[in-house]
């Protein structure tokens, strides 16, 4: 009874998960049989997806530009993390830093990373530095955030253990209250790429040549509705590549 | 028994401010002595001042008035000769079970194969043989504080403070935790203070049991225990010690066990 009881949960969980995406597969046919201009069909994009292999869109077949858009937030990732994760050890460690520089940054923190663009378009223009500088934007915050605050609040009870054994407070740095914020750090870090994704979008949309970004404005100028969409969807496996990298790389650092 | 001052803790009291020109007072002119090699028991109702009593021995905290001295030095931070297993175990997650036990001469410095060797020593004193590459997430409770209990010896204190390192326990664990920190204690003669709520425990343990009073904590009896170990439980000796102890408390204990 119990057990049957069991098996019908288990079955009913691996069932419906497929529905979910049925029933939206049905209603995503249904709106393209109402517009089919303004909403294309499932097969018309993958349609699209297929040609953006064989018929370049400025100069660049899919793989271009999304090596365009991943480059811009890896290279902004990169920046972020090796002065970010830094930066926000000093400020979560250092009770001067905090209040010193630590301040100045939560002065800035509030403002949304895309409300910079337009200043920063005008101070340096639409080439790879500006875009790449705005991503940094967006995804310095949430590491130096996360760092700072795990590094502050790490477990008073693990830093009297080093305590005990004599640790200075450099040892009660980089043994314990560090690899005690990893798990946080990397928490930062998720955020960080899929914040990065999310800024990246936004700059590729004002005067890029190509990327993700500069794909779906062009869909939107030439009313090229599946373009939009298959813009859309890689962008959105591009996440799904990040986010598996970085578990990876999480249970490489953190041994699961 | 020729008895040899170690530890003097002479006059302290410790007060927390709760709230503006609001103190708590924990710990109240309290005076010890505490002799070597001795496995000394401080038995003290529920929350009240027994850790604070510890961190300021160990010198992880300093008392408002009054001092702690280590063979005649006053105490004034952590010392080296003195260990610690903590009541909720600080084993460090990211660590094996192996690299946590080898913590204390790694941060000295020592050569690695020097205190692999002697990690392992007490890893199969404390039974976790075959669990070195573990790390603790993949552990229970009793084995943690075991981790814990290995760690702190590795580092080859002469005092060894524990402070109610089987409260989290459950009861099977704990006698058995128990018999087996009264066997290593044989083996490897320390002074050890350990703190308890649990009369029981405290008596299955001790060479001297100081009694504290409820919040601020004083002296309130010590009581030297006689019985040769391991201890008979059921022993009439036992059962009445333990009703003339708890007669004389009103312990609220094992409430938060």
């Amino acid at each position: 009874m119990n057990n049957k009881n069991i098996l019908i949960k288990q079955i009913l969980y691996l069932v419906l998960p497929v529905i979910s995406v049925l029933l939206l597969i049905v209603l995503w046919f249904f709106a393209s049989s109402v517009n089919r201009v303004l909403v294309p069909t499932p097969g018309d994009v993958i349609d699209r997806f297929v040609k953006t292999f064989t018929n370049p869109i400025n100069n660049q077949y899919i793989w271009g530009h999304i090596w365009a858009s991943l480059r811009r937030v890896l290279i902004a990732l990169f920046f972020s993390c090796s002065i970010g994760i830094p930066f926000g050890i000093l400020i979560g460690w250092n009770k001067t830093a905090e209040a010193t520089v630590g301040s100045l940054f939560e002065l800035i923190r509030p403002i949304p990373p895309i409300a910079w663009l337009p200043l920063i378009v005008m101070l340096l223009g639409i080439g790879e530095i500006p875009k790449i500088l705005i991503v940094f934007i967006g995804t310095f915050t949430p590491i130096v955030l996360n760092t700072a605050t795990s590094i502050k609040l790490v477990d008073p009870l693990y830093l009297d253990v080093g305590k005990m054994f004599n640790a200075n407070s450099m040892k009660l740095l980089f043994n314990i209250a560090l690899p005690a914020s990893m798990p946080a750090i990397f928490a930062g870090f998720r955020t960080a790429t899929s914040g990065g994704l999310m800024v990246v979008m936004a700059a590729e949309m004002i005067g890029a040549q190509e990327g993700l970004g500069f794909i779906i404005q062009r869909g939107m100028d030439a009313f090229d509705v599946p373009l939009i969409m298959v813009g859309m969807v890689v962008i959105g496996l591009v996440g799904v590549f990040l986010a598996v990298v970085t578990n990876y790389l999480e249970k490489l650092v953190c041994h699961g | 028994m020729d008895k040899k001052l170690r530890l003097r803790i002479n006059e302290i009291s410790k007060s927390y401010k709760l709230k503006k020109k609001d103190y708590h007072k924990v710990i109240d002119s309290l005076s010890l002595d505490i002799f070597d090699n001795e496995f000394l028991v401080i038995l003290g109702p529920g929350h009240c001042g027994k850790t604070v009593l510890l961190n300021i021995i160990a010198g992880l905290e300093t008392p408002d008035v009054g001092f702690v001295e280590l063979d005649g030095v006053k105490i004034d931070g952590p010392n080296p000769d003195m260990g610690m297993v903590f009541q909720k175990t600080g084993v460090f997650p990211w660590l094996t079970v192996m690299e946590n036990v080898e913590l204390g001469p790694r941060f000295k410095g020592e050569a690695k194969s020097e205190r692999r060797e002697r990690a392992q020593k007490y890893i199969n004193l404390v039974g976790l043989q075959g669990f070195e590459s573990h790390r603790p997430p993949q552990l229970s409770g009793g084995m943690k504080q075991r981790v814990g209990i290995a760690r702190a010896y590795t580092n080859n204190p002469e005092i060894l403070i524990m402070d109610e390192p089987f409260g989290a326990l459950d009861a099977q664990t704990r006698y058995s935790m128990e018999e087996e920190i009264s066997n290593i204690w044989s083996i490897e003669k320390r002074t050890v203070i350990f703190v308890t709520n649990n009369i029981e425990e405290a008596l299955a343990l001790g060479d001297r049991i100081v009694l504290l009073t409820e919040c601020p904590a004083r002296v309130k009896e010590i009581y030297e225990v006689n019985m040769p170990r391991p201890r008979d439980l059921m022993s009439e000796e036992f059962l009445l010690l333990r009703q003339k102890i708890s007669e004389n408390t009103d312990l609220s204990i094992d409430s938060e066990v």
